[in-house]
């Protein structure tokens, strides 16, 4: 593997009429990682995939997969990759297996290496022996189905749209541990809203709102971006006092009650902590809890996306 | 196989075992095998209605292999011509509106393998059925009739065939060009009733393709059909209907 990027977006625009469904988004997605594209429905994620697989245009910018511009390379970058859309459509007249063997033979498998992938796919994807039509199965088999039929052709690039969004509990499990187990072979970009699937799976992370990419960095620097500027306090009685002092400080940045508990968003987390216990005592207050509250993934998105909308 | 092949081999393996199979070959085969039954009643019919009038008589020939192959050759420029454009809508806006398109297009298929797997797909069954069809009313026929003579329903169908195959391209073309099914039936039911109208025109019905329906009608009587100019022209607009197809599959979002 080289060090170019397995996914390289450069400011691209894409309008429809006069709506603006992205807006200049730029991104880079290291070969080998599990990339969790993230935002609120309508931001664009669907629009983004679909011009990566040259289903769609851009207005202005490029995307390019493993070097190759998608908009003018044609079969030569489709070789290289899979994709399942958000809602996969499928011949309903196929059983599983059918699918899979006509998804490998538009790859040109040979036919003789075909029948074992795409059994062995099926068993991955919990669908072995199943001999019912596709029409007859549920949403959550037909999203297994799709990401199956995605990997027949051992792509270099997976590009999955919401691929847990229609799984059980227990799919989605598997489904994440499946995409878990490709890191490091196989690069794997993939859209959804639920965050903690990106918790779990992902090592980068682009979130993106509105057209617009609002964060991108890896998810531990994310984490760790957000982990300082919290702090958590329990007390001993009614602290408006305590918080009516406090609010007056330089490194506050937001201040929520919630009973007896005060969560603050600081800007100088050594600073709140060699100042809130003096200021505490001075209130006549007992101190019950202090800490230095690891933010969420979700306190993070919700912010990005609230700053974005501001 | 190649994409194109593959393609190829999922529309025939879709028509063997969906709905399909039984439209466009089913009537063909119904019409073979009802034409020769109902040109040699005909004239027992008409008399048993002319004897309930009273002062109505009604004096017919004997029917010959020439009106059971007329009735086959009417019923393939209405009822199946019909039937082409109905079935022809959905080709390419029923693969984009259930997503299967989007599942075949993502894989190292170009559109215009797409779009040309369709039209072969589609003049394959309609070729194989009528051969098949054909050949039923003339096995009919003779039963019927007695020895027949099989070159003039041949011609006739072989001029007609190709007034069926241009159909298919345009309703492919309709149906890249519409998002909606019932967009692109709309569209070649117009076409197929232009066509009909502007073939009343006499320089029309001799120069262009729209001449190819009483081209087929004279080569049944065997009478000189002045075939050439709406073939070549039938190839013309057939040519230029798959391109514009590829071309407006091309430029489509999915």
């Amino acid at each position: 593997m080289t060090d170019a990027p397995a996914i390289e977006i450069t400011r691209l625009v894409k309008h429809f009429g006069d709506a603006v469904a992205l807006d200049g988004i730029e991104l880079a997605v290291p070969q080998g990682s599990v990339f969790g594209f993230l935002g609120p429905n309508g931001a664009g994620k669907t629009t983004a995939l679909r011009i990566l697989t040259g289903l769609a245009r851009p207005t202005a910018g490029a995307a390019r997969i493993l070097g190759s511009d998608v908009s003018t390379a044609g079969n030569d970058v489709r070789a290289q990759i899979g994709y399942l859309p958000d809602v996969p459509g499928f011949y309903p007249w196929m059983t599983a297996l059918e699918l899979v063997e006509y998804t490998g033979r538009l790859f040109g498998i040979e036919r003789r290496a075909l029948r074992g992938r795409a059994e062995s796919l099926l068993e991955m994807a919990g669908l072995s022996g199943i001999r019912t039509k596709v029409g007859g199965l549920s949403r959550g088999m037909k999203q297994r189905l799709g990401i199956a039929q995605a990997l027949i052709n051992g792509p270099k690039v997976l590009l999955l749209d919401e691929p847990t969004s229609a799984l059980d509990p227990i799919g989605r499990r598997d489904v994440l541990e499946m995409i878990a187990s490709l890191r490091g072979r196989t690069t794997v970009f993939f859209s959804t809203h639920i965050l903690a699937d990106v918790e779990r799976v992902c090592n980068m992370v682009a979130i993106l709102d509105r057209g617009r990419v609002v964060a991108n960095a890896p998810i531990a620097e994310l984490k760790r971006r957000a982990a300082v500027d919290r702090v958590v306090i329990d007390v001993d009685g009614d602290p408006t006092m305590l918080i009516g002092e406090i609010e007056k400080r330089s490194w506050v940045r937001s201040i929520e009650r919630m009973g007896e508990q005060i969560q603050l968003g600081v800007t100088d987390l050594k600073s709140a902590q060699r100042e809130l216990p003096a200021a505490i005592a001075a209130a006549g207050l007992g101190l019950k809890r202090l800490e230095g509250a690891e933010k969420s993934l979700e306190d993070m998105f919700v912010e990005l996306v609230r700053h974005a909308q501001q | 196989m190649s994409g194109f092949s593959t393609f190829l081999a999922k529309e025939f393996t879709e028509i063997r075992k969906t709905w399909r199979i039984f439209v466009v070959p089913g009537m063909l085969l119904f019409f073979a095998i009802t034409s020769p039954i109902i040109a040699d009643v005909t004239p027992a019919l008409m008399a048993s209605i002319a004897k309930s009038q009273p002062g109505v008589v009604v004096k017919m020939p004997p029917p010959t292999w020439r009106d059971s192959y007329a009735q086959f050759l009417k019923s393939l420029s209405q009822m199946v011509l019909i039937a082409v454009v109905i079935t022809g809508a959905g080709a390419v806006s029923g693969e984009r509106s259930s997503g299967t398109a989007v599942l075949t297009l993502t894989k190292p298929v170009s559109r215009r393998s797409f779009i040309l797997a369709k039209i072969v797909s589609q003049a394959g069954l309609l070729i194989g059925a009528t051969v098949v069809s054909t050949a039923v009313c003339v096995v009919l026929t003779v039963v019927i009739f007695g020895p027949s003579p099989v070159g003039p329903l041949m011609a006739s169908v072989s001029i007609w065939a190709i007034d069926a195959l241009l159909m298919i391209v345009v309703m492919t073309l309709f149906s890249a060009a519409f998002a909606a099914r019932g967009a692109s039936a709309g569209a070649g039911l117009g076409f197929f009733f232009l066509t009909l109208l502007i073939s009343i025109w006499p320089p029309a019905n001799r120069y262009t393709f729209v001449g190819l329906m009483s081209a087929s009608g004279k080569a049944l009587m065997q009478q000189p059909t002045g075939v050439l100019w709406p073939v070549a022209t039938a190839l013309g607009a057939g040519v230029l209907c798959a391109w514009g197809a590829v071309w407006v599959f091309e430029k489509q979002e999915l």
